[in-house]
């Protein structure tokens, strides 16, 4: 299978929400060879060897489930060595992708505008709610792939809010803060990330209010409140970068300090030097 | 998760594909050291110059789009080996120090039938 087939079919699998794998073989007598597996369990693309074909199947399902990161750190692609019995190892260039997982911002107002154009651009798939028809609108949020009204009594009726959902609750107003997370926290199975904006205040009030209903106080603790790292932002744009980098984090598991204190670079190679 | 660049990659695969132009795909399949970018980065170039994606700025993409050039003439793949060690102690701008190994291939339209 050629780069632009199999381009094609990543597209189209992402559309559909299936998880794909693209192996690349890039060393052997089926080098450049593509084979594209499904999470359905499919394959696609010759290689010229059964034994190989297996193989690599093998390797795709491992991917497409999680259970083998493609790529170091947890990164979506890397090489790796296929053991195909008759000719020897091959080393293999895979790509995972995955359905990508949403993030859903819930109040639809100054700060939701810069998130979900950050959003966009760290890959999730965007969902806006509000109860405000003026600014629940698909025309405020060009990078938004769902942009709904709704009664923030029942704020995710016909929503789908999964595990790995990244929800954050940016309303106007703490009792429609403390609406939402009730019912999030309330779900089988909450989402992995839930962030909430808020001065120290607001936040304690929605939890105080939270212990009332007698949710443990485990629950709460990790409930990302308020969310965003400290980098002391002040504008909704400032802010913005502020919770974008707090999902990466999450992600990636960074420490979230600045790289200049973690690295020291001069300090560490330098300072005794200077010291002397 | 795959960020919004590696899927604008390849929809620009596929638009140029559906408009009849070969293009080159230039894909970062092994990294040494510290690098800008990671495996997985990767970018489509046209007769015109990058169409989407990056391999990593300043570090290294000179010499890529170079061999993309030779590679949308003749057809063949090649592995480029970008060493930015070298540079490490120039005051160029290109200054990240490790190696990127950069499959580059051409992607030709289908043919009509």
């Amino acid at each position: 299978m050629d780069a632009l087939n199999a381009a094609r079919r990543i597209l189209e699998a992402r559309r559909t929400e299936v998880g794909v794998a693209s192996l690349l073989i890039l060393d052997g007598p089926a080098e450049g060879a593509r084979r594209l597996v499904f999470a359905d369990g499919t394959a696609e693309g010759d290689v010229g060897d059964s034994d190989l074909a297996a193989a690599l199947d093998d390797l795709g399902a491992r991917l497409v489930t999680g259970e083998l990161a493609a790529g170091r750190r947890g990164r979506d692609a890397g090489t790796h060595q296929v053991d195909a019995p008759a000719g020897g190892p091959v080393q293999v260039y895979a790509e995972v992708y995955l359905p990508p997982a949403t993030l859903l911002i819930v109040g639809a107002g100054h700060l939701a505008l810069p998130l979900s154009r950050l959003g966009h651009l760290l890959g999730y798939r965007i969902t806006i709610l509000d109860d405000r028809p003026a600014f629940a609108r698909g025309e405020r949020f060009p990078d938004a792939d769902d942009v709904r009204l709704v009664d923030f009594q029942a704020p995710f009726a016909g929503v789908e809010v999964r595990r790995t959902t990244h929800v954050l609750l940016v309303t106007r107003g703490h009792q429609y803060d403390y609406e939402c997370l009730r019912r999030l926290l309330l779900l089988d199975e909450p989402p992995e990330y839930v962030g909430m904006i808020g001065s120290r205040r607001r936040v304690r009030a929605t939890f105080h209010q939270l212990r009332e209903e007698g949710i443990a106080v485990e629950t709460l603790e990790r409930v990302r409140a308020p969310v965003g790292l400290d980098l002391g932002a002040e504008t909704p744009e400032e802010i913005a970068v502020a919770v974008a980098a707090e999902l990466v984090l999450f992600r990636r598991g960074g420490s979230g300090r600045p790289l200049v204190e973690v690295e020291g670079v001069a300090r560490r190679f330098f300072g005794e030097s200077d010291a002397g | 998760m795959n960020t919004a660049e590696a899927i604008d990659t390849l929809e620009a695969l596929v638009r140029a594909g559906a408009g009849g132009e070969p293009v080159v795909l230039a894909t970062v399949v092994r990294t040494r050291g510290s690098t800008p970018r990671k495996e997985g980065a990767r970018m489509v170039v046209g007769r015109g110059g990058i169409l989407a994606g990056t391999v990593g700025g300043g570090c290294g993409e000179g010499q890529v789009l170079e061999t993309a050039g030779e590679v949308l003439g003749d057809g063949r793949t090649r592995t480029v080996e970008v060493d930015l060690t070298e540079d490490l102690l120039t005051l160029s701008p290109a200054v990240c120090g490790g190696i990127l190994e950069v499959r580059v291939e051409r992607v030709d339209p289908p043919e009509i039938s």
